[in-house]
This record gives C-alpha cells, sequence and structure tokens, in this order.
C-alpha cells in the first residue's frame, strides 16, 4: 500500500537532532522510501482553478494557514502503522509536522467521459 | 522542470457532476505527453494521522495538519517544461473546475 507524507513547516517546532539523510539513506534501501522532494516556499505556489468555463490563475497556495507543506515523501507499508512509525523517525515530525495519507487508487475506467470516447 | 501539483476540493467551486469528470482522458493525454509520472487519489483528510514528537514525546492526531475547508484530495508529479505548461496541464484537470489545483515547483538539496 502506498501512502503519501506532507512534510510541514510548524511554527511550534522544536529542533531535533536526527539527520533526514541517515532517514532517506535507511527507507530507501528498506524500499519502504519510494519518492521524495523538497518543496519551493508557498510564495512561490499557483492556485490554479477553472470557474464559468474561464481559468483564473493566482499567486500563493490552496489555503492560508500558519502551517505550510514543505516536501512530501511517498511510502510503500504494510499498513497506516507502519507508515507512522516510519514518518516519526523523519527529524521533521520534530522539527515541524508530518501528515500520513493513504493512497486511494481510482478506477480511471468508471468513468463516462472515457467510456463513450471509447 | 518538476512541480508537485495538489487536487483540492473546494466547496466554492461548480457543483461535481461525474457525467463530466474528464480525469480518465486527463490521465491518458498526460501520460502520453509524459507530463504525470506518478500522481494518486488520497484517502479522506479524516483518515489521515499527523505526527509531531514535542518534549520527546511521539504525539498522533486524527486528521489533517490544519483544519481547511479546502482539502488535498489527491496529487501528481509533473514533468513540465516551465510554468506556463504547468498552469495549461491544471487547467485541464478536471478539479480545476470542480475543486481547484495548486502548483509548487520541486526544490532540490544541493
Amino acid at each position: 500500500m502506498r501512502y503519501l507524507m506532507f512534510v510541514v513547516a510548524d511554527p511550534t517546532g522544536e529542533k531535533s537532532e536526527l539527520d533526514v539523510e541517515e532517514w532517506v539513506t535507511t527507507h530507501d534501501s528498506q524500499g519502504v522510501r519510494l519518492d521524495g522532494e523538497r518543496l519551493r516556499p508557498v510564495e512561490d505556489a499557483t492556485t490554479v482553478r477553472v470557474r464559468g468555463g474561464e481559468v483564473i490563475v493566482t499567486d500563493g497556495p490552496f489555503t492560508e494557514s500558519k502551517e505550510w507543506i514543505a516536501g512530501y515523501d511517498l511510502l510503500e507499508c504494510d499498513s497506516l502503522e507502519e507508515a507512522v512509525a516510519v514518518a516519526l523517525q523523519h527529524p521533521m515530525a520534530q522539527e515541524g509536522a508530518i501528515e500520513v495519507r493513504e493512497c486511494w487508487p481510482l478506477d480511471l475506467a468508471e468513468f463516462p467521459e472515457t467510456r463513450a470516447a471509447r | 522542470m518538476k512541480y508537485f501539483m495538489f487536487v483540492v476540493d473546494d466547496p466554492t467551486a461548480e457543483p461535481y457532476v461525474r457525467e463530466q469528470d474528464t480525469i480518465a482522458d486527463w490521465v491518458e493525454e498526460m501520460t502520453t505527453r509524459g507530463i504525470s509520472v506518478d500522481g494518486d487519489r488520497l484517502r479522506p483528510a479524516a483518515d489521515a494521522k499527523t505526527v509531531r514528537i514535542r518534549g520527546g514525546k511521539p504525539l498522533v492526531t486524527d486528521g489533517p495538519f490544519t483544519e481547511a475547508k479546502e482539502m488535498i484530495a489527491g496529487f501528481d508529479i509533473l514533468e513540465c517544461a516551465d510554468l506556463d505548461e504547468a498552469i495549461e496541464v491544471a487547467s485541464k484537470h478536471p478539479m480545476a473546475r470542480f475543486g481547484r489545483i495548486e502548483l509548487r515547483p520541486f526544490w532540490p538539496f544541493e
């Protein structure tokens, strides 16, 4: 099962003694971490909406909050509990926060538009 | 350039119409063009766990890291020539209409 970790900058964070490179190396070698990257700050975000057929492009993130997503990691784990345990070993669990979400693949064959096109 | 695309539920968006949900077409086009290199829907934010360590103690809470009326419903990782192409790709995603999309450039560590 795939899990997505949002690595969150949180002003209530504390200094961590852990090393992020060690976390990456360990979980890459165990096949638990599939991918991941740091993201540019929210000031560099672009939000895109379509309303009444018009494309609306605005600077900034989809929502404003004092915590913000600074990166992500994709994990392969047997359970949410395992993904939570992996997240707790990341230095940003102490320096910020980490949200863990289970992936939930869509069955694209169910979508009528594409069925009609075939 | 790589972009992380947040696919977001937005209660102020146009009402969802399943018959007009072109997600399968979008995935087919963006996969063929080599633009969407990964992506998935995510279980609802209510099923999220947020973890923190404070004062040496692990704190695991139910739900997302922040409460907002907009909620992240999925993601895609895009490989685009530039921001203009990423905006074109995002604007074609059905959730640009039924929700909203945030694009964020990758920022690899040196």
